[in-house]
């Protein structure tokens, strides 16, 4: 399991703690509000607020979903509840680029294991860590529905097929600079 | 639903049952005496078939199917018993027993475990698991109630559900997924809940403990003793476990009609003052200034001695907590022997309060607020006050009933609450008057009278109007309000137009018996106007009862601080603590000549006594008591109370042979049919309610002083006293879970008045007002509104009647108590 | 061979914006669906014989009789686009080629059953076809394909767009309704939950797969009849150890060799050893089995318990793989995405998981897979939903095809397929 446990990284919920209690903005809270707009029901807007908590705040901290929890009008039982079933939300921080690397059936038939072990030799990280610079955490990740580039890896939100170690190389320079050119794969 | 259901066959096991359609194949199962094993379904929560081990075989259907939620259908013929059917219940329990720790030796629940029962009845016998087992860190505390051993859960969701479905608290939840699933809080915080101590009684496995019961007993080691829980006046049936003399526990005692299967915490673990070392065990009798332990004989002797020389100059307040035969003796004895009609158990009446002037209690049955379609509560702090009322509310919210609360506090609930007004403090009145059509005639577009929008109140106002099987609650918050007359005046208005009656949520533990049994200035047994009643008690007790009605509690006070009390018997109350205004009661007790306390402990007031009797309290007594909803219930005798503590009515029974005029019972039965003869409909498990609030309500009512402008001044802040379930008094200060639970007293506050003040959540602060101040521990809110600050009554080391001064609107400021690093400082 | 349509603009640039749709045809199906009755709309897919391509395989048009056609109820239409059963790329492929054919089909989905509401409930990790969805939905709403009055015909319709947060379990239709309202993923019980009945927020809803609402824009653009003459078509995906992995529009029934064959055929000509027909949910077929037509009864009757057509994911396998360690990936991956709700999903796939483990490392016992077989028969019949009873197909296929592999790993502690290779 790659999702992060679920207790605070550090102890007291007294003030003064940033980042950890750290709060969402206004302008957060708001796009929440628009999405609770869309739907019958505001609840249906709890996975899209968590990712706008989670891409403000870089993870679900309590003091962020307490902030979700307040603006959605949900019990922060049920938020925290909802949010840790899915694996797509950390509760951690996370380096800057989420590296996520397939390991299903076609990419192990296309030798994803020895892309993963590159990119761990190559970011001197294992499975689950994040990079000392902060720039990537390593994950694996269930089938990403593009076999037929196997083996395949997202990149934030970028994703990139037909991996081997020479290419992953290219596509981790990509990614150097502090600003994102956002290469577009296909 | 009282439609008949058709009825179906269904062939079990070759043995055919008639069931009304829609009916489960597990409970046609269970109707017919075959027994299916479950874990995860609970008969109180829809099906959820999630365990999968309530499996049987289906003719013509090819899996095999989950009873608990497979409907009977005509003519289905089912198989219990099929090899397969066991084959997957053996796969079931090993699945479960995989990763469980099979700890039973050491376990809680070890005896009482369904897992550990169901394993042994169709278990494989045998597991051919050789892997790790799933580890996590154990046990895990959730607070002061709640231990969690997540390697002993199953899973089933019970607990999770019941906070979901039953008591909408959400309190515990499902927390990753798969084989990580774990139940728990988010971050393993405290469990925010007053009923948790249920999902403990539903749990089929030892993953939920109690801290007050961990290795405590095994359940062949307890004798469980039918009693009534009497904290809050709801009359939950409870079974007190008991080993050796001991409560090991508390459970639920199943009572469709009051509590249904349910408690809350206070109910579970509020019994723990039973067993304290500091009860009182002797008489005390002031002696050179101080209380020394003495013999009955000289204590009697003493107070018979008080008693007769006071004639008729004697009060008697409280009553409250004991049995209804305790409280009719108390009053027989005190109309008759001690000659005073100055009764009452009304020990924290204010004097010019709406709960003065209605009859206490409510007017519906417990069981029909499940069934309304529309709940007004005024002032009504439900799950503070009444919580397990709650799960009765939340079951009609479930059926799509509507909630209208006007409260200057928004409440715990409201998520559930519809039409949520939450008003300043004192305009609860014109709120409620604006509710039926404005009749303040000063309706403003935008906003009314405390802060509530127009809209807001015309859409309240629209459901409420509406309703067509409405209950209306008032409580507290309204009733002890400087405009309660008129709040109440309004809600009956409200009732008059709805066809229904007003329900006055007021009075705890026995009130309820002790105004049955007639421990009111102004009425006999069974709510009968004293001036009519009189001519019956007298030929009944053959004695002269005193004649015009007696003093209310706050005129006793009133009366003996000018000197004209000679006597003053407490009985199971802490006037000290309770009163509204602490100062009257000081003022009181300083010019009153002899003060009688018969209590379980040595309390505030029975400190400042000249004699002491040590009673004993409701887990020790034999007897009935009464309900908010006037139902009479039977307690049993738990355990043997301590030292020589005596039932009241024992004590009373001593004071009436030494003052020569005996009242001899051979025990609570006697008394009881006495009480029956004298009050009609008295019977076991009936109700008799009060007279109906609007018979005699007088609107012009003991209507005060007039109210108080907030000023912008010294004291800038409308204090509301309020009741938190969880408190420190001299009982719940003893049950070691439920101080805990209560924590340090606090002051709410808003944002707003915070931020001026200096002040953030959870700093020390003083509250003053003119002339007296109380420390407490903040909780900033916008929960109240700006200008209001609410505190809780209750934590008897932090008397917040200290605060007031008689009159029910009390001005206050509040400071931060040390400098906090940026602030300007407080008020 | 029929003309391939579904893929036929997908790789044209352009065609994801509305004017190269347009150009090429694009919201006739729509136009013309608007011309006929609701009803007569569901009778032409019900003609068709368009089948639900999520895996299920149900008959669209019957599916959409289900529901209530009372225009006082209120309905909705949810698009599961939460593909991610193992080898399927068929619905990212259609999202990030032709997103309008989607929202024309979306659109005459919810004519067709009286829905002013459709959701797209979008799997997370499709950024590319999130953004190129949102900007096709700005563009259908601006040309009146989406909103109030849609085309002057009376007819509006609001279409969200959701997202998923990395679950595989919410593609399931009941637990992606969970999901979409903003819960933990965790399937319904049916009854009384069925979609049709009690759907999103209790409402009766239509739950369509991506293609198969793509599919729905053809066969209203172009009729019943025309689509029926095709084949019908299906996507396929296929993947593994073929010379050219991608998505192939095959007439259903097309043989597993001849799939093989349209991909370029084994990759380096190794010999085929094994393959998913359908999805890692279905079972694995061994080279016996390679004339099989690729159909849903054909598959679905075959010798091997739980083979199916599914998702119509071909995963190809060549003799250099360990299928020990495949099926240990695919147990893996159910245990990973299990909800667990249930006993034998939540308890089973981590304990076949961990003889796996032992297994792969050296420590496998002789009876492992007496051990294997019995767990995984505890699962089957006895799971809530199908995803805890999609490990005991390929797990038992495995054992029955190449039961040697896993013997060889106990007695030796190690693979010798590799070594082979």
């Amino acid at each position: 399991m790659t999702t992060g446990n679920r207790e605070p990284e550090t102890g007291g919920r007294g003030r003064g703690e940033p980042p950890h209690q750290r709060r969402l903005s206004e302008s957060a809270k708001d796009e929440i509000r628009r999405l609770m707009a869309q739907f019958p029901q505001p609840q249906s807007a709890l996975l899209g607020a968590l990712f706008v908590a989670q891409d403000e705040a870089g993870y679900l901290s309590p003091a962020v979903l307490e902030d979700v929890s307040a603006v959605v009008g949900l019990p922060l039982s049920e938020v925290t509840s909802v949010a840790s079933f899915y694996h797509l939300y950390y509760f951690k921080p996370v380096g800057r680029y989420l590296i996520q690397v397939c390991t299903n059936v076609s990419c192990t038939l296309d030798g994803c294991a020895e892309v993963l072990h590159h990119l761990r030799a190559r970011l001197g990280v294992d499975v689950g860590q994040t990079t000392p610079d902060g720039r990537f955490t390593l994950r694996t990740a269930e089938c990403l529905a593009a076999c037929e580039e196997a083996p395949v890896m997202m990149v934030g939100e970028d994703r990139h097929g037909k991996l081997t170690p020479e290419t992953v190389d290219a596509i981790l320079a990509g990614y150097a600079e502090p600003r994102r050119p956002t290469p577009e794969a296909r | 639903m009282t439609d008949a259901k058709a009825l179906i066959n269904v062939v079990i096991d070759g043995r055919d049952i008639r069931v009304p359609q829609s009916t489960t194949v597990y409970h046609a199962a269970k109707q017919a005496g075959i027994e299916i094993p479950i874990f995860c379904y609970h008969d109180r929560m829809p099906p959820l078939g999630a365990c999968r081990m309530c499996l049987v075989k289906v003719e013509k259907m090819g899996r095999l199917q989950t009873s608990c939620t497979l409907e009977a259908a005509d003519g289905m013929v089912v198989s219990t018993t099929a090899p397969d059917v066991h084959a997957g219940q053996e796969a079931m329990l090993e699945y479960l027993l995989v990763n469980h720790p099979l700890d039973c030796p050491i376990c809680d629940k070890g005896g009482e475990c369904p897992l550990q029962d169901q394993a042994f009845r169709w278990g494989p016998g045998r597991s051919r698991f050789v892997e790790v087992k799933r580890d996590f860190a154990k046990p895990v505390s959730l607070g002061p109630v709640l231990v969690l051993d997540r390697e002993r859960c199953i899973l089933c969701w019970r607990c999770v559900r019941f906070g979901e479905i039953i008591a909408g608290d959400d309190a515990l939840k499902g927390f990753e997924r798969g084989f990580a699933s774990e139940i728990n809080t988010p971050f393993t915080l405290p469990v925010q809940s007053k009923f948790i101590g249920n999902t403990i009684a539903i749990c089929p496995v030892g993953a939920l403990t109690a801290k007050s019961y961990r290795f405590i007993a095994r359940p062949w080691d307890n004798r469980a003793v039918s009693s009534v829980c009497t904290f809050c006046g709801v009359g939950c049936a409870v079974h007190l476990d008991v080993r050796g003399n001991t409560i090991t526990r508390v459970r639920a005692r199943e009572q469709p009609a009051v509590n249904d299967i349910w408690l809350c915490d206070l109910g579970f673990y509020g019994q723990a003052y039973v067993g304290r070392d500091d009860r009182l065990r002797r008489p005390l009798v002031r002696r050179d200034g101080a209380l020394v332990e003495t013999s009955w004989d000289e204590a009697v002797d003493v107070v018979a001695r008080q008693i007769r020389t006071a004639g008729g100059r004697a009060g008697l307040l409280g009553g409250g907590r004991g049995t209804n035969e305790d409280a009719y003796v108390l009053g027989r004895f005190f109309r008759t022997a001690a000659g005073s009609n100055h009764i009452d158990h009304r020990v924290d009446l204010g004097p010019h309060t709406a709960s003065a002037a209605v009859p206490w209690g409510m007017t519906m049955p417990i069981a029909d607020l499940a069934a309304a379609d529309v709940i007004v509560l005024a002032g009504c702090d439900l799950t503070e006050e009444y919580p397990v009322l709650w799960l009765r509310i939340k079951q009609a919210v479930d059926r799509g009933a509507t909630i209208i609360a006007i409260t200057p506090k928004r409440l715990e609930i409201g998520r559930f609450i519809v039409h949520h007004l939450v008003h300043r403090y004192g305009v609860g009145a014109e709120v409620l008057a604006a509710l039926i059509g404005g009749r303040t005639g000063r309706r403003r577009i935008g906003q009314t009278p405390g802060g509530v929008r127009d809209d807001a109140l015309e859409a309240a106002s629209a459901a409420l109007m509406s309703a067509s099987r409405p209950a209306v609650l008032v409580g507290r918050l309204a009733l002890d309000a400087p405009d309660g007359v008129a709040a109440v005046d309004a809600l009956l208005e409200v009732c008059r137009r709805l066809g229904t009656s007003l329900n006055v949520m007021r009075g705890k533990g026995n009130e309820f018996g002790a105004a049955l049994a007639g421990m009111l200035p102004d009425h006999a047994p069974g709510y009968r106007r004293l001036e009519e009643g009189r001519g019956d008690l007298e030929s009944a007790w053959g004695e002269p009862v005193a004649g015009a009605p007696g003093l209310s509690a706050p005129d006793m006070l009133a009366a003996a601080a000018r000197g004209d009390l000679s006597l003053l018997y407490v009985v199971g109350a802490d006037p000290a603590t309770a009163v509204p205004d602490r100062r009257r009661w000081t003022a009181a007790r300083a010019a009153l000549p002899f003060l009688v306390v018969q209590d379980a402990f040595l309390t505030e007031t029975a400190q400042a006594a000249d004699v002491v009797f040590p009673a004993l309290v409701i887990a020790e007594k034999s007897g009935t008591v009464s309900n908010v909803e006037g139902r009479i219930q039977r307690v049993e005798a738990a355990v043997q109370g301590p030292g020589e503590a005596r039932n009241d009515w024992e004590i009373i029974s001593l004071l009436s042979e030494r003052l020569g005029r005996p009242l001899a019972y051979s025990g609570w039965e006697e008394i009881f049919d006495e009480m029956r003869r004298m009050i009609p409909g008295l019977e076991i498990d009936h109700r008799i309610t009060a007279r109906p609030p609007h018979d005699g309500f007088d609107a012009r009512g003991p209507t005060p002083e007039a109210r108080v402008a907030p000023v912008a001044g010294d004291y800038p802040l409308t204090l509301i006293i309020g009741d938190a379930l969880f408190d420190r008094g001299a009982m719940t200060a003893r049950s070691p879970t439920i101080a805990d639970l209560a924590g340090e007293p606090w002051v709410l506050l808003h944002p707003d008045d915070a931020a001026a003040a200096g002040i953030a959540d959870g700093d020390a602060v003083v509250v003053e007002s003119a002339g007296a101040s109380v420390a407490l521990r903040s909780r900033v809110s916008d929960a109240v509104r700006r200008g209001d600050v609410f505190v809780p009554r209750g934590f008897d080391a932090t008397p917040v009647n200290k605060l007031t001064d008689g009159d029910p609107r009390v001005m206050v400021r509040i400071r931060a108590l040390a400098a906090v690093a940026g602030s300007t400082g407080g008020t | 061979m029929a003309e391939s349509f579904l893929l036929k603009y997908v790789h044209d640039p352009g065609q994801a914006g509305l004017e190269g749709y347009l150009s090429r045809g694009g919201y006739e199906g729509l136009r013309r669906a608007l011309r006929m009755a609701p009803a007569e709309v569901t009778e032409e897919v019900d003609k068709s014989g368009l089948r639900g391509r999520g895996g299920a395989g149900f008959a669209t048009g019957r599916k959409w009789k289900f529901i209530p056609p009372d225009p006082g109820v209120i309905k909705y239409l949810v698009v599961n686009a939460d593909e991610g059963e193992p080898g399927t790329f068929k619905d990212r492929t259609l999202l990030e080629g032709d997103p309008h054919r989607l929202i024309e089909g979306i659109a005459i989905g919810s004519y067709a059953i009286g829905a002013h509401q459709a959701f797209i409930y979008l799997r997370r990790e499709f950024h590319r076809a999130r953004r190129l969805l949102e900007r096709a939905l700005a563009q259908a709403y601006d040309a009146r394909f989406l909103g109030r009055n849609i085309q002057d015909s009376g007819f509006d319709l609001e279409v969200v767009l959701a997202t998923g947060a990395g679950a595989y379990i919410a593609g399931e239709e009941t637990a992606l309704l969970e999901s979409l309202e903003g819960r933990r993923a965790m399937p319904r019980l049916k009854p009384p939950f069925y979609p049709a009945v009690k759907g999103l927020y209790m409402q009766p809803t239509a739950l369509n797969n991506v293609e198969t609402l793509c599919h729905v824009a053809w066969i209203l653009a172009r009729g019943a009849d025309w689509y029926r003459q095709q084949g019908p078509p299906i996507l396929i995906s296929i993947s593994g150890h073929v010379a050219a992995p991608g998505v192939y529009e095959l007439p259903l029934g097309t043989t597993i060799r001849a799939a093989i064959d349209a991909a370029g055929g084994m990759r380096d000509g190794r010999p085929f050893k094994a393959c998913f027909p359908g999805g890692s949910s279905s079972a694995i077929l061994s080279p016996a089995y390679l004339d099989t037509p690729m159909d849903y009864d054909a598959l679905a009757k075959l010798d091997v318990p739980g083979s199916m057509l599914g998702s119509a994911a071909l995963i190809v396998m060549d003799e250099a793989t360990c299928m020990v360690e495949i099926v240990a990936r695919t147990v893996e991956f159910y245990r990973d995405e299990s909800c667990g709700k249930c006993t034998p999903c939540r308890e089973g796939t981590i304990w076949l998981s961990q003889v796996f483990d032992r297994i792969l490392h050296g420590t496998g016992r002789g009876d492992d897979l007496d051990l294997l077989a019995g767990v995984a028969r505890g699962m089957m019949g006895t799971c809530f939903c199908p995803l805890g009873e999609s490990v005991p197909p390929s797990l038992n296929a495995s054992l029955r095809f190449f039961r040697h592999e896993y013997e060889h790993h106990i007695r030796t502690g190690a693979c010798d397929v590799r070594a082979v290779a």
